[in-house]
């Protein structure tokens, strides 16, 4: 992308500031995102800086600056946005959690997503508390009755049914979960 | 006295109420501006702001402008373009689909009867 270069050291370092907030604000997003929106504010700065009959460049720059205002402000719901479009395309953990985080505020429905994937992430803690604690976690019985799943403080009297396939049980549960979540949460993005 | 304080209330509420609801309003209505300036041919962002300007009393918040452009284009209403340009600094041109025709035409006729209801309302008061 062509950096616009403006005379004045003033008036170039209130653009260099500005774009760099731009940056940081579109850096979570695909390269090809983030360029495309960097690439859009760069031309609409350009195109105003040069159909402006105004000779003081520092006034114009601000002008068009405060017009747009600041990009934290006016790039939070695009970025978040996009980032869900993201995240229910590539299905990657990473975006999925960005994706949440920032859409937290866009409605209660987001806050259900967050506690479906925390359920989700229940799962995976099981694996490691089977791990460390192998007597405590499983599925338990006692007497043929069904006694509790998951960590389990007292065991006395019960037993423990699955063994170590709590381990690919768990995973595979966790993994069914984690697609239906996210498909689930494509369609409400793109209804 | 309770009078006074009631109007001040009553003043104060509306000094809230109507520069929100102006701006629902103007956010509601933005959409269809855009269509229907880009159903006269395609634009640039800058250009477009320029054209609502020019044609509406509408304030745009230029920022605000871009984000719902991107969802115009996810609706597939609108598509956009690169055009290099001599400067170097290339401009994006938006401009409407097929899709973004029809859906003009159903959002102008909604408005049509929007406004004549409300024009009804007041020829009756």
């Amino acid at each position: 992308m062509n950096r616009l270069s403006f005379e004045s050291n003033i008036t170039q370092r209130i653009y260099d500031d500005y774009m760099r907030r731009v940056e940081k604000n579109t850096s979570l997003l695909s390269a090809a995102d983030c360029n495309e929106l960097i690439m859009e504010i760069n031309s609409h700065i350009h195109e105003g800086t040069i159909q402006s009959k105004d000779m003081n460049k520092d006034g114009v720059l601000l002008d068009i600056l405060e017009r747009l205002g600041p990009p934290e402000e006016f790039l939070k719901p695009l970025v978040a946005r996009k980032k869900l479009n993201q995240a229910v395309t590539t299905f990657k953990p990473s975006h999925i959690f960005q994706a949440l985080r920032l859409n937290l505020t866009n409605g209660f429905i987001y806050s259900i997503f967050g506690l479906l994937y925390l359920f989700l992430g229940s799962f995976l803690l099981l694996i490691l508390a089977k791990i460390i604690s192998p007597s405590h976690t499983g599925l338990f019985y006692t007497n043929g009755e069904f006694g509790g799943f998951g960590f389990v403080r007292e065991t006395t009297g019960q037993v423990e049914v699955l063994g170590y396939w709590i381990i690919p049980i768990s995973m595979a549960v966790a993994f069914i979960l984690y697609v239906c979540i996210t498909l689930i949460l494509r369609l409400k993005t793109h209804k | 006295m309770y009078c006074y304080v009631f109007c001040v209330t009553f003043a104060a509420m509306n000094e809230e109420f109507i520069p929100k609801w102006k701006s629902q309003v103007k956010k509601g209505i933005l959409s269809l501006v855009v269509l229907r300036v880009l159903s006269k041919g395609e634009c640039y962002g800058y250009e477009l702001i320029e054209e609502i300007r020019k044609y509406t009393m509408i304030d745009i918040a230029e920022g605000t402008l871009y984000p719902l452009l991107i969802r115009l284009k996810e609706d597939n209403l609108v598509t956009s373009k690169w055009v290099e340009q001599t400067s170097g600094i290339p401009r994006k041109y938006y401009c409407l689909t097929e899709e973004g025709i029809a859906s003009l035409k159903e959002m102008k006729s909604y408005w049509d009867s929007l406004n004549n209801s409300i024009q009804k309302m007041n020829d009756n008061e």
